[in-house]
């Protein structure tokens, strides 16, 4: 096993000299199996991200109480060591301190991709496991680590845009011309890379007349949309994913712009209870990522942690919070199939060996890792609608596409494998 | 004019009209008190989100919506008395030091204003629904216009006026330019500093909160939204020359509707081109176009 500096230096200091040279030699699996299993989470809990790393631990919360409340795993009870996932070199060194100082058995969370991309190889140098949210280590759309032994990684940014670029000619027929916006960094961009090379395949001649980058965190779109309006576009695509979805549906819907152009919204269902009916017309493409709350198809398990959150929270669960559940839930399966007939409780390695390919269900149904450790699940969004009982939009009818069609497989580059389809 | 010159000015003064407020409330602080205060984005975000609780709690009473505007800006005056917490309860701690601690001061209740509203309000992005649209919209030159943006252009217009007859006609704005062109002086004749640096500060923070709260409707409030505008009033206040509120005026006005005319004819300028002009200012008029006193 090895081992750092410092838990060397946090192994003397302890002043068990003697003791300590034992655990050197064999890993602490015997002097913690009896007390609680430490799950390292890592949180955005500030700024514009701060809505969607609160859902992922929320999640992760509801799970741990309730394996807790099943006795736990392997009949150790769950503890939750939760860390703030801010900057890349901040995040690296709490990612640290999770593994070195608190001693967790495995990593949850990671939200963006600047973090993850750093946070990837850190993990795979400390040997624990980390199960990333909603974080790739993807580099634009590329993949960074192929083959990475212990990180397991979300599905691929831009899967969102290409679910959103299948269905689109579907459902909007004879566009022509296409505006685009999105955040001004990799996310905004690979998903309007992406939306274009699918639309592109279905409609050889469209045109992507606009295309629009504002800085995350504006609030003021209204410049943008005189922009938008003037393209002419026959559809908007955008894949604001946070505040700036609903006040860029506030301020569309106050000059009618969607009286005139078609609207497709990739990834706007992550916040999906502000977008109120009043402002938010019926017809958009809206995309809510991997969990959509009012399913009529979703689990009792699906609909008790709906009818909890909205209960605890007064609001009704976003996508991330799936991410999290999953990843968590993950992680149990694979330390109860590591374990063996003995139940003992299992070292690190086999653990994540356990993980490759396992499959468990999550709120949104059954999801799996696939064996180069990337998410695999369901991707749901539909016509918006206002026949509900809310006073925000939900969708109907409801498309569910898989991983399995809409990201790129293990090894194939993006725009190679989308120009191979067959259509 | 074609409706689309027409929606990208309106666009523009619309944005400039926030931006205003906004850097109003930088130059009348730092006009008398000399403080560079980094939290007048913060007591913006503040002013969203009591806009966004005080609508909320209008509806539920059962209020005309035709009239939330009344409350809206009620709020947004009211909370500008946190002001007097941050003004005697922390800066005045400050006031004979350097100004790097005055800064940091300043910086440090930006941060704490953002944990305290996400303390308050939570991570999720507030709205106030569909209000904004509560006015409906009229048609100006073939554009389509919210009557809202109408409305918060007005209101800063007024504000502005507002302030101009402050500082020219009322005793408190005679003591404000004097203390801001000599505070020694002054203080020899008679001027109550404690009194006037409170006042002088709430002012400032009042404008900033009256900016967030009539915002509002119009967007949603996040609990960083202040930092994104705090840089963009920087711009304006070294365009128009810090100190001035004729300055914040035509600043706000210049980095408003270069912006959006940057979007809609070139939109990777839009930064590039608000900072050229900050540069150009700075190089071939140091003090900004209305630099000096603080009139």
């Amino acid at each position: 096993m090895r081992t750092s500096r410092r838990q060397f230096l946090e192994l003397l200091g302890a002043g068990a000299g003697a003791a300590a040279a034992a655990r050197l030699d064999a890993p602490p699996v015997f002097a913690q199996a009896a007390g609680p299993v430490k799950i390292g989470v890592l949180a955005i809990r500030a700024g514009i991200a701060a809505p969607v790393g609160t859902a992922g631990l929320r999640g992760t919360e509801w799970w741990a109480e309730r394996v807790n409340r099943a006795g736990g795993i392997l009949g150790r009870p769950v503890q939750l060591v939760v860390e703030e996932e801010s900057n890349p070199k901040d995040t690296v060194e709490r990612y640290r301190k999770l593994v070195l100082q608190d001693q967790v058995e495995v990593v949850l969370g990671g939200i963006s991709t600047g973090v993850t991309l750093a946070l990837g190889p850190v993990a795979e140098d400390l040997g624990t496991p980390w199960l990333s949210w909603d974080g790739t280590t993807q580099k634009g759309v590329e993949e960074t680590m192929p083959s990475p032994k212990w990180a397991f990684k979300s599905v691929d940014n831009e899967v969102e845009a290409i679910v959103a670029g299948i269905l689109t000619p579907k459902y909007f027929k004879g566009i022509k011309t296409v505006a685009g916006i999105g955040n001004d960094y990799s996310y905004g961009h690979d998903c309007w890379e992406a939306y274009q090379a699918v639309l592109k395949r279905y409609l050889p001649d469209v045109k992507f007349v606009l295309e629009l980058f504002p800085k995350l965190g504006v609030t003021d779109f209204t410049s943008h949309i005189a922009a938008i309006q003037q393209s002419k576009a026959d559809l908007l695509m955008c894949s604001f994913w946070s505040g700036d979805a609903t006040i860029l549906m506030k301020q569309a819907a106050a000059v009618g712009l969607f009286k005139t152009m078609k609207g497709v919204f990739t990834t706007a269902g992550g916040v999906h209870d502000s977008l109120k009916k009043e402002f938010t017309p019926e017809g958009l493409l809206l995309g809510y990522n991997t969990m959509y709350f009012h399913d009529p198809k979703g689990s009792p398990l699906l609909k008790q942690f709906v009818r909890e959150y909205k209960a605890k929270y007064n609001e009704y669960p976003p996508y991330e919070c799936d991410h999290a559940y999953f990843n968590a839930e993950s992680y149990k399966a694979a330390v109860e199939k590591a374990s063996g007939p003995a139940k003992k409780w299992p070292e690190k390695g086999p653990v994540v060996k356990a993980l490759e390919g396992i499959e468990v269900e999550s709120l949104s149904g059954r999801r799996s890792w696939r064996e180069d450790h990337v998410q695999m699940c369901n991707f749901y969004q539909g016509i918006t609608t206002h026949k509900n009982g809310y006073d925000f939009v939900t969708i109907s009818p409801i498309e569910v596409v898989s991983t399995k069609q809409a990201m790129k497989p293990a090894g194939a580059k993006l725009f190679e494998w989308i120009n191979g389809w067959k259509i | 004019m074609t409706p689309h010159v027409v929606n990208v000015l309106l666009s523009g003064v619309f944005h400039a009209s926030i931006l205003f407020l906004v850097a109003a409330g930088l130059q009348v602080v730092f006009g008398v008190q000399k403080i560079f205060n980094l939290a007048c984005g913060s007591f913006y975000a503040l002013g969203a989100y009591v806009g966004v609780s005080a609508v909320g709690w209008y509806a539920d009473a059962g209020g005309p919506p035709a009239l939330f505007i009344v409350p809206l800006a009620l709020a947004g005056l009211a909370v500008g008395a946190v002001g007097v917490v941050v003004e005697r309860g922390l800066l005045s701690f400050v006031y004979d030091r350097d100004e790097t601690f005055q800064l940091l001061l300043t910086f440090a209740v930006v941060l704490m204003m953002e944990d305290a509203i996400r303390l308050t309000w939570g991570t999720a992005p507030r709205s106030t629904a569909g209000l904004y649209l509560a006015y409906g919209q009229v048609r100006l030159l073939g554009a389509t216009v919210p009557v809202y943006n109408l409305v918060v252009i007005g209101a800063s217009l007024a504000i502005a006026l507002a302030i101009g007859w402050l500082l020219t006609r009322t005793a408190f704005g005679r003591i404000m330019r004097a203390t801001a062109d000599n505070r020694e002086m002054a203080e020899a004749l008679g001027v109550d500093m404690r009194r006037v640096s409170a006042k002088v500060f709430t002012l400032g923070a009042a404008l900033g909160t009256l900016g967030g709260a009539l915002v509002i409707p119009a967007t949603a409030a996040m609990s960083e939204m202040g930092i994104e505008l705090i840089v963009e009033a920087f711009a304006v206040v070294v365009i128009g020359g810090l100190g001035s509120i004729r300055g914040a005026f035509v600043g706000a006005l210049v980095v408003g509707v270069l912006r959006s005319v940057a979007i809609s004819v070139y939109p990777e300028l839009e930064m590039l081109l608000i900072y050229l002009i900050v540069i150009v200012v700075l190089v071939l008029r140091p003090r900004g176009l209305f630099g000096g006193a603080a009139t």
